[in-house]
C-alpha cells in the first residue's frame, strides 16, 4: 500500500486560550484532491499555515512521505508543500514571469538568468492551461488571472503537496470550473492537492476525500462516497440542538422605515437593496469574503459606494447619505469588525474614547469641561456594565468584551437611531457576550433600527429577526421564524441548493 | 480559521509575550516618557557647576532670548507632529516670509499693514500644507519640502533676495531690545505661545481631536470627525506660531532676509523630539517642547560658552536626535499593549 504524501499528526494550535487546531490528523494520498471544511473559524486556514510552516505548531508533526519535517517555512517549501494564499500575494508591479518565479529566481553569479525565468515561467503556464503574456504586469491582470498566476507560482516550484485556500472565492462559475478541472488534471498526474473550500458543490465535484472542522477539532476525515452535501453541512455545523423558539425575537413589522438603502453596488457588493425598521434587529448571515461588511461601510458611507441609494430617517426627518460625516449627523452608530484598530483608540483613556463622538454635545463651547465629561463617561460606562468602570484608565488595559461595550457606550450618548454591529462578540468571553446581546436587543427596545453582522450562528439567530444572508456581493436569501435555523443559513451562505428549510 | 479570527487570536497571543519584553527594558520606555525631565535637570546642574558663566542672570536671560524665535516655532510644530504627520519643513520659509513682510511692509506703508499681509501669507501656507496632507493625504515631508521651496522661491522674487532693515528708533527694534522686568519681550512672548497652545491642546475640542487623530486615525474618524479638518487645524497653528516666531527674529536685530531662519526645520524638531514628543503621532505636549527648546538651547550655549567649534555643536545636536528617535521607537514598542 501506498504510504500518505503528506501526513499531519495530532496538530495543536492555541492562540491566547483560544484552541485554534486542537489534536488534529491528516493525510493525504499521492493524486488525491482531499476537502478541508468548515465554518468560518473552524480552524482550516491555522492548520494550513503549520503545513506550510509559517505558523509553528504548539504540539504535533507534520511528515511527508513518512519523514517528520521542521517546522519552517523554507523547510515545508523544500519538502515540497506549496501553499496558495487566500489573499494574493503577487507583486503588482512586477511581471506575470517574475512573479511566477519569485524567490526561486534562477541565477548565475548573482544575476538573474532572465531566459531561463522565462522559460520555467512559460512552461508552468502551458502546464496549467493558462495563456498570459509574460511580460504583463500584474496589475493590468483581472483577479482571476492572478489567482491563476498564484497556482501557476505554486506549480513552478514543482511541490509535491499543492495547497488551495478558498481558490474560487473571486471566480466566476465558468472560471471555477475552468480552475476545477485543472485541479483534476494536475491530481492525475499525482499530485496531492489539499483544496479548502465553503463551496459543498466544488467539493462533491473534485474531492476523493473530505476532512471536516468544527471549532478547531476534527469532525471526520473519510472518502467522500461515505458523505452526501446534507451531511457535510450538518456536520460542520455539528449542533443539533434546535433553538428555543419562544427565546427568538418576534418579527416586529411594524415600525417605521429608518434605514433605506437601494442597489448598493461597491467594490464586493453587487446590488443589494436593505431596510431596517424602528425596533427591528436585521441580520446579515454569510461567509467571511461574502460581501457583508463591504455593503454596510458603503451603506454608511464608511467607504466609497459607486452605485446607490441611502436615507436614514430619524426624528421624522428623512436624510440622504452622502459619506460617513453625514450618516453620524442623521444618527448612524457603528460598531466596527476591528475594535482594536477600528472601534477604540486604544491608547486613549476609556473618558476619551467616549468624549470623541460626543464631544459637540457634552463640549459645546469648544473648551471641554472636564466634569462634565467625567461624568457623562461614567453614566455610559455604568450603563454598559463596564468592569471596572474606571474611565481614566487607557481603553487598551481592558478585556475584548469590556473594549467592545466601550465602543457601545461612546454610541450610545448619541442616541442613535440606525445601529450597525459587525461582528460584535467575536474574541469576547461569554459573559461579557450575553451582555452585549443584551444591550443590542434593549437598542431595539428603545426604538433604534439595528443591523447586525455576525458569522456565529446562533448568535446571528438569537439577535435577529430577519436573516438576510449574503453571497458572493448579493442577498442568496432571506429567512425568517422557523425557517431561519443554522443550516438553512448555512445551506444559502455555502451555496448548497440542496437543503431546503 | 477565518482571517478576521485570526488577526484577532494573534493580537491576543501576542499580548503576554509583549508583557515579558515590557518587564526586561521598561528601561527604555521609562527613558522615552520621562527622560527629559532628569536630562534637563543633570545638564542645568552640570552646567551651574562646571560651566563658568552659566549661572548669571544674563546669561539665562540671553538663552531664552535667542531660545525665543525657534522655540515658539517648534511649539507650533509640536501640533503637526502629534497628528503623526512627521514635520512642517516649511517652516523655514514662513519665519523667513513672516520676518522679511513685517520688515518690509512696514517700511514700504505701515506695521498693521505688515501684520495683515503676513497673517494673509501664513493662513495660505497652512492651508496649502493641511489640504493637500489632510485631505489628499499626501505625504507631510515632501509636500512641505515643496513648499518650503514655493515660499523661499517668492520671497526671493519679492524681496530681491536682499536683507531688509528697519529704522532703528521704529516699534520693531524698540520691542526687540526691550525687557518686561529682567526679562526681554521675546521670552515674554515664547511664554505666552506656551501658555495658550497648552490650552488649545489639552483642553479644547480641537487639541482633542488632534491628540485622538495621532493615537488613532482610523477610529478617530469613525468616530464621526472631519479628519481632513483636523490636520488642517494643527498646520493652522504651525502656520502662526511660524510667524510669530519669524516676527520675534526679525525684531531681534531689526533686519530679515530670505534664509534668516535656515535650519529652523530641524531644530525645531529637535526640541519636539528631545521634549519626549512621539513622531509616531498622539504621545507629546506643549509643555514638553518647551522643555526640550530648554534643553537644546542649553546644550547648545554650554557648548558655546566652553568655546567648542560650531561643527561640534552640530554633531552633538544630531547626536541627540538620533539617540531620542531611537530610544522613542524602542520605548514605543515595547511600551505598546
Amino acid at each position: 500500500m501506498t504510504i500518505p504524501v503528506i501526513e499531519a499528526k495530532n496538530i495543536v494550535k492555541s492562540f491566547g486560550g483560544v484552541r485554534a487546531v486542537d489534536n488534529v490528523s491528516v493525510s493525504v494520498m499521492p493524486g488525491e484532491i482531499h476537502a478541508v471544511v468548515g465554518e468560518n473559524g473552524a480552524g482550516k486556514s491555522t492548520l494550513m499555515r503549520i503545513l506550510a510552516g509559517v505558523e509553528t505548531p504548539d504540539s504535533g508533526s507534520v511528515e511527508i512521505n513518512g519523514t517528520a519535517i521542521e517546522n519552517s517555512a523554507k523547510a515545508s517549501i523544500d519538502a515540497g508543500i506549496s501553499l496558495v494564499h487566500q489573499e494574493l500575494s503577487l507583486i503588482p508591479e512586477m511581471t506575470v514571469a517574475e512573479n511566477i518565479m519569485l524567490g526561486s529566481f534562477p541565477t548565475a553569479g548573482g544575476w538573474t538568468k532572465t531566459r531561463e525565468m522565462k522559460n520555467i515561467a512559460a512552461d508552468t503556464l502551458k502546464e496549467i492551461g493558462v495563456d498570459v503574456d509574460l511580460d504583463e504586469r500584474i496589475s493590468r491582470l483581472s483577479v482571476a488571472l492572478r489567482q491563476f498566476v498564484e497556482i501557476a507560482r505554486a506549480v513552478a516550484r514543482k511541490p509535491k503537496v499543492l495547497i488551495l485556500d478558498e481558490p474560487t472565492a473571486t471566480l466566476t462559475p465558468a472560471e471555477t470550473d475552468y480552475l476545477l478541472d485543472m485541479l483534476e488534471r494536475l491530481a492525475s498526474q499525482g499530485l496531492a492537492i489539499i483544496y479548502i473550500s465553503h463551496r459543498i458543490p466544488e467539493v462533491f465535484k473534485i474531492c476523493k476525500a473530505v476532512t471536516i472542522l468544527r471549532d478547531g477539532k476534527l469532525v471526520t476525515s473519510e472518502s467522500i462516497d461515505k458523505l452526501t452535501p446534507e451531511k457535510v453541512i450538518d456536520q460542520m455545523v455539528g449542533r443539533e440542538l434546535k433553538l428555543d423558539l419562544s427565546q427568538r425575537r418576534q418579527i416586529n413589522d411594524s415600525g417605521d422605515v429608518v434605514l433605506s438603502a437601494k442597489g448598493i453596488k461597491a467594490p464586493g457588493v453587487n446590488g443589494i437593496d436593505l431596510e431596517v425598521k424602528t425596533g427591528q434587529i436585521i441580520g446579515l448571515g454569510g461567509l467571511v469574503g461574502a460581501g457583508r461588511t463591504e455593503l454596510i461601510r458603503a451603506i454608511i458611507g464608511a467607504d466609497m459606494k459607486s452605485a446607490g441609494k441611502v436615507t436614514i430617517t430619524s426624528n421624522g426627518k428623512k436624510q440622504v447619505i452622502t459619506g460617513y460625516l453625514s450618516a453620524i449627523r442623521a444618527g448612524v452608530a457603528y460598531v466596527p469588525e476591528e475594535r482594536r484598530t477600528d472601534g477604540l483608540a486604544l491608547g486613549m483613556t476609556v473618558a476619551e474614547n467616549i468624549f470623541l463622538p460626543n464631544r459637540k454635545e457634552v463640549s459645546p463651547t469648544g473648551v471641554m469641561p472636564k466634569s462634565k465629561i467625567a461624568a457623562f463617561a461614567k453614566g455610559l460606562s455604568e450603563k454598559v456594565s463596564l468592569r471596572p468602570p474606571q474611565i481614566t484608565r487607557e481603553a487598551g488595559q481592558y478585556s475584548g468584551g469590556n473594549q467592545q461595550k466601550i465602543v457601545i457606550a461612546k454610541w450610545l450618548g448619541r442616541k442613535p437611531a440606525f445601529v450597525v454591529l459587525d461582528e460584535p462578540t467575536r474574541g469576547v468571553d461569554v459573559g461579557a457576550k450575553a451582555e452585549i446581546h443584551k444591550l443590542v436587543k434593549q437598542l431595539a427596545d428603545e426604538g433604534a433600527a439595528v443591523l447586525v453582522i455576525s458569522s456565529d450562528l446562533p448568535e446571528l439567530l438569537e439577535l435577529s429577526e430577519i436573516i438576510h444572508v449574503v453571497r458572493d456581493g448579493q442577498i442568496a436569501g432571506t429567512l425568517k421564524g422557523v425557517d431561519a435555523t443554522e443550516k438553512s443559513v448555512m445551506s444559502l451562505a455555502a451555496g448548497e441548493k440542496l437543503v431546503g428549510a | 480559521m477565518a482571517k478576521e479570527t485570526l488577526t484577532e487570536a494573534i493580537a491576543v497571543a501576542k499580548a503576554p509575550e509583549d508583557t515579558v519584553a515590557k518587564k526586561s527594558s521598561s528601561f527604555v520606555a521609562w527613558i522615552a516618557d520621562k527622560g527629559i525631565f532628569v536630562f534637563t535637570a543633570i545638564l542645568i546642574l552640570a552646567s551651574m557647576t562646571f560651566v563658568d558663566g552659566f549661572a548669571s542672570l544674563q546669561n539665562v536671560t540671553d538663552l531664552f532670548h535667542r531660545a525665543a524665535p525657534i522655540g515658539i516655532v517648534a511649539l507650533g510644530m509640536t501640533f503637526v507632529v502629534i497628528t503623526g504627520n512627521y514635520l512642517d519643513l516649511s517652516v523655514v520659509a514662513q519665519a523667513a516670509a513672516a520676518g522679511v513682510i513685517l520688515i518690509a511692509v512696514s517700511n514700504a506703508y505701515n506695521l498693521i499693514t505688515a501684520f495683515i499681509v503676513a497673517f494673509i501669507v501664513a493662513i495660505i501656507f497652512g492651508l496649502v500644507n493641511g489640504i493637500a496632507v489632510g485631505y489628499f493625504k499626501a505625504n507631510a515631508v515632501i509636500v512641505t519640502l515643496s513648499t518650503t521651496y514655493i515660499g523661499l522661491g517668492l520671497l526671493r522674487l519679492l524681496s530681491g533676495g536682499s536683507q531688509v532693515f528697519g529704522p532703528f528708533d521704529g516699534p520693531i527694534a524698540t520691542f526687540g531690545t526691550s525687557k518686561l522686568g529682567p526679562f526681554p519681550y521675546s521670552a515674554v512672548v515664547l511664554v505666552v505661545v506656551t501658555l495658550i497652545l497648552t490650552f488649545v491642546l489639552s483642553k479644547t475640542n480641537f487639541g482633542f481631536m488632534v491628540r485622538s487623530f495621532g493615537v488613532n486615525e482610523r477610529s478617530t474618524r469613525l468616530a464621526g470627525t472631519n479628519t481632513g479638518v483636523i490636520v488642517i487645524g494643527a498646520f493652522l497653528v504651525t502656520s502662526m506660531a511660524a510667524m510669530i516666531g519669524g516676527f520675534v527674529l526679525a525684531a531681534f536685530s531689526n533686519t530679515a532676509v530670505s534664509n534668516m531662519a535656515t535650519g529652523y526645520d530641524f531644530q525645531a524638531l529637535a526640541a519636539i523630539i528631545v521634549g519626549g514628543t512621539s513622531v509616531f503621532g498622539g504621545k507629546g505636549s506643549v509643555p514638553r517642547t518647551l522643555l526640550g527648546v530648554v534643553f537644546v538651547s542649553i546644550l547648545s550655549n554650554v557648548l558655546v560658552l566652553s568655546q567648542i567649534s560650531y561643527g561640534w555643536q552640530q554633531i552633538a545636536i544630531g547626536s541627540l536626535i538620533v539617540f531620542a528617535v531611537t530610544v522613542d521607537a524602542l520605548g514605543r514598542r515595547v511600551g505598546k499593549k
